[in-house]
């Protein structure tokens, strides 16, 4: 028996940068996902996005091995002192234009982990922003949205 | 005139090396490098105008030998050789002025250095058997002198010496033996008259000859599998001499193949030929093997000349194939490919390995896991290894593309023949020499990629500095040499082809080249080398227009993607041992390759490792399999040997009294 992909709703159009990036990507959204200090919560969702259930490749959206051949990156967690100088090398290595998704609460605004000793900040006050998914986590529906409505499909 | 010229040689090569032994400090090895630079210089005069008037140059004394006589008689096949050991020479001796390491610049070496030059370059113009006996056996143990310079200093250059020493007194015997009997047999031990009374020998006689000729001159051109004191020796001989070595004093054991089996001889059966080709493409395969997986960039060096004379008899065999078969012009055009790779091969390994001698003294090591990033820190000899690696590599527009287009040219045009050795061997003949092409730009990839780009791996490479002009200025003539002649072959081709036909006998009905392009005789296959350099920097300055003009943003330059991490040091690249660790997994069975990994604990836990160490290493097949087990049963022999003389007189005198009674009944 065929699993049929559940219907996720309606992509998330209206800010410039989004409605700028869907112009540019036309239906092909590759990412370069970066744990920055998560609980793994997000990347549980994030894996289930990718599932028969939700399937987000049919939008045209991949997560790739190398920021070399990103369109952007899909930042999960507060960014952590040991994270923040990897975060934006990797983001240096991404080709320009491109985007950065924070997906969660916690790369929000630090979420339940704001003030710890080890939390260097919220993943916009080390690299810009362009998109947000709130959640704790987020559902797999809401981040497929999200990243629809920068795909453009 | 010339003949003067040729006494001029001699006499300024002995006045250099009266300098290096007797001239005070100071000016000892300005005067003796300046003469000699003077002796080459006159066998480049000499040579140049034999090739070019085709004059032999003669000189003939009874004064300097007893019985035999000194004689030197330069035809245009010795001038050939003559020319290239003058230019390497020159080249050599200008690098040598800057050069430093190695025990060069003592009494002794600025003694001996000058005497082996000028034996390199008096060779290929004796002319009767003793001359060039006396002259082959000087340059042999001049050149083990020179190979055993620093010999106070490292103990492996005294195994190194042990080795060379064996390997060419073995050649050197084979090659007496040889020509001696070729002498008694024909009644006159001068090369002319040994060339006109050899067609009437006996066939023992005549096949006798040529193989312990194939011998000698095998064992110093470094063919497999006499090549195993060329990878011993080059590394730890100082560097002009490695690069004298390398491309001036192989090429003379080529030349002695040619000369015996070609000249004096007059060509022979097919066999004699089929083993040469059999040598050559063993020693090329063997050769760029073990180049591709040696780590040590003049034993990798060492290695890619043992490839290298194997392709030069590829092509010399296939010659005598063609000819003895009764293709002539076929064989003519292999000679020429085989004289022209003679020609360039001197070009480019002695560029590679004076380059790799500037290398040595400016970071200490030439073991390429430890250099990198000597590009940026050298960038003149670095330009210059990159140059004669990639002639090596048969790239187009450098030389070594043109000899081996023609020597493939040369091979692939005997296949429509009748003949059922030459349908058999030539096929063999260019698959060697694919896959030696190949396993070279692989070598030379490797050699460049992990020692000159990159980051250093060592403090010393680190810290490395362009070395003193002169030495990158001898390096640099002959990398432009190799760009020169890449483009311009015709330059050299004419000479070439005349020495070729002078040794065999044969003429062309046409020239080899037209104005700036090669062709073969009767085929349509024709290589116009200047215009493919022109179309290749068209083809360069095309690429750049054209990213300019598309791209629309300039190009942002970024670090290396290193997965975010923190540091990124040396020691995370690539190594020359990882390279070619694929290609020793393939050919593991002729590579042998051992491993040992050592791994020491703390002493409170087994559970936590102190240090792990991974030694590996590669040996030779020949070593193992033939030499290592012929020594040992010398050395059985030896022992038991040892124990007739115990000291005691009675036996002595009882040894001589046999000895005597021996004697008389085979006198009786």
């Amino acid at each position: 028996m065929r699993v049929r992909p559940v219907d996720v709703g309606d992509p998330e159009r209206g800010s410039p940068a989004v409605d700028a990036a869907a112009k540019r990507l036309r239906g092909s959204l590759q990412l370069r996902h970066v744990d920055a200090g998560s609980c793994n919560g997000c990347e549980m969702e994030i894996a289930s996005i990718f599932s028969p259930i939700y399937d987000a490749e049919r939008f045209g959206i991949r997560l790739e091995a190398s920021p070399r051949h990103a369109d952007g990156l899909l930042v999960t967690g507060p960014v952590t002192h040991n994270m923040a100088d990897p975060l934006r090398k990797t983001l240096e290595a991404v080709p320009r234009p491109r985007v950065v998704v924070a997906i969660g609460d916690c790369a929000r605004d630090c979420g339940v982990f704001r003030g710890a000793y080890g939390v260097a900040g919220a993943v916009g006050d080390v690299v810009p922003v362009d998109l947000e998914v709130p959640g704790c986590p987020p559902d797999p529906a809401a981040i497929v949205r999200a990243l629809r409505g920068l795909a453009g499909t | 005139m010339t003949g003067a010229l040729l006494v001029g040689t001699a006499l300024i090569g002995l006045a250099a090396a009266l300098a290096g032994a007797a001239a005070p400090v100071r000016f000892r090895i300005g005067l003796s490098t300046a003469l000699t630079i003077g002796a080459c210089g006159f066998g480049l005069i000499v040579g140049a105008d034999v090739l070019r008037s085709g004059h032999p140059a003669e000189v003939h004394t009874s004064a300097l030998m007893p019985l035999s006589g000194f004689s030197l008689a330069l035809d245009r096949f010795g001038a050939l050789f003559v020319v290239i050991t003058a230019v390497v020479g020159i080249c050599a001796m200008i690098f040598r002025v800057g050069y430093t390491g190695h025990g060069l610049s003592s009494r002794t070496a600025s003694c001996i250095l000058p005497l082996f030059v000028t034996t390199l370059l008096l060779i290929p113009a004796a002319s009767n058997v003793t001359t060039f006996l006396f002259l082959w056996e000087l340059m042999a143990v001049t050149s083990l002198f020179l190979v055993l310079t620093d010999h106070a200093h490292r103990s492996e250059v005294q195994v190194a010496g042990q080795w060379y020493a064996v390997m060419t007194q073995f050649g050197a015997a084979a090659l007496i033996l040889g020509l001696v009997l070729l002498a008694t047999r024909s009644g006159s031990q001068s090369f002319a008259v040994i060339a006109v009374k050899s067609s009437h020998l006996p066939v023992w006689v005549r096949s006798t000859a040529f193989a312990l000729a194939l011998v000698g001159f095998g064992s110093k051109a470094g063919a497999v599998p006499l090549h195993v004191w060329l990878p011993r020796a080059h590394p730890e001989a100082p560097g002009p001499v490695s690069a004298l070595m390398s491309a001036a004093m192989v090429n003379l054991g080529v030349y002695g193949i040619v000369r015996v089996g070609m000249g004096l001889l007059g060509g022979g059966p097919t066999w004699w030929w089929l083993l040469v080709m059999a040598v050559g493409a063993l020693s090329a395969m063997f050769g760029s093997l073990h180049s591709a997986t040696s780590k040590d960039l003049k034993r990798l060096l060492a290695y890619s000349t043992t490839d290298n004379v194997g392709l030069m008899l590829l092509g010399v065999g296939a010659s005598g194939l063609f000819a003895s078969t009764g293709h002539r012009t076929l064989a003519l055009v292999a000679l020429v490919a085989a004289l022209l790779h003679v020609v360039f091969h001197a070009v480019f390994k002695g560029s590679l390995f004076l380059s790799a001698s500037s290398v040595q003294q400016a970071t200490g090591s030439t073991d390429l896991d430890g250099l990198g990033g000597l590009l940026n820190r050298m960038p003149v000899s670095g330009t210059v290894f990159l140059v004669g690696g990639l002639a090596i590599a048969a790239l187009p527009p450098f030389c070594g593309f043109v000899s081996e287009w023609l020597l493939l040219q040369s091979m692939l045009h005997g296949l429509p023949s009748s003949d059922v050795t030459i349908a058999v061997a030539m096929p063999i003949g260019v698959g060697v020499l694919a896959l030696t092409g190949g396993l070279t730009a692989f070598t030379f990839a490797k050699a460049i990629g992990i020692g000159l780009l990159g980051l250093p791996r060592t403090e010393r490479a680190e810290q490395a500095t362009e070395v003193r002009p002169s030495m990158w200025t001898g390096a640099g003539v002959l990398a432009t040499l190799c760009l020169v002649f890449g483009v311009a072959p015709f330059l050299v081709l004419p000479a070439v082809v005349d020495a070729a036909g002078n040794v065999t006998r044969l003429h062309l009905t046409e020239p080899l080249n037209h104005g700036w392009q090669i062709g073969l005789p009767g085929v349509r296959g024709m290589l116009a080398p200047g215009l493919l350099a022109l179309g290749l920097v068209i083809c360069g300055a095309l690429v750049c227009l054209a990213r300019r003009l598309v791209e629309r943003s300039p190009v942002r330059l970024a670090e290396a993607w290193g997965c975010g991490r923190e540091l990124q040091t040396a020691r995370m690249e690539y190594t020359a041992t990882s390279f070619g660790e694929p290609l020793t997994r393939v050919f593991e069975d002729v590579l042998n390759p051992s491993h040992d990994i050592d791994v020491s604990h703390i002493a409170e836990s087994r559970y936590y490792t102190e240090a792990a160490v991974i030694h590996t290493s590669l040996d030779d097949a020949f070593e193992r399999r033939v030499y290592r087990p012929a020594d040992r049963g010398l050395q059985r022999w030896g022992a038991i040997a040892r124990r007739i003389p115990n000291g005691s007189v009675h036996r002595y005198l009882a040894f001589g009294l046999v000895a005597l009674i021996i004697v008389l009944v085979v006198l009786a």
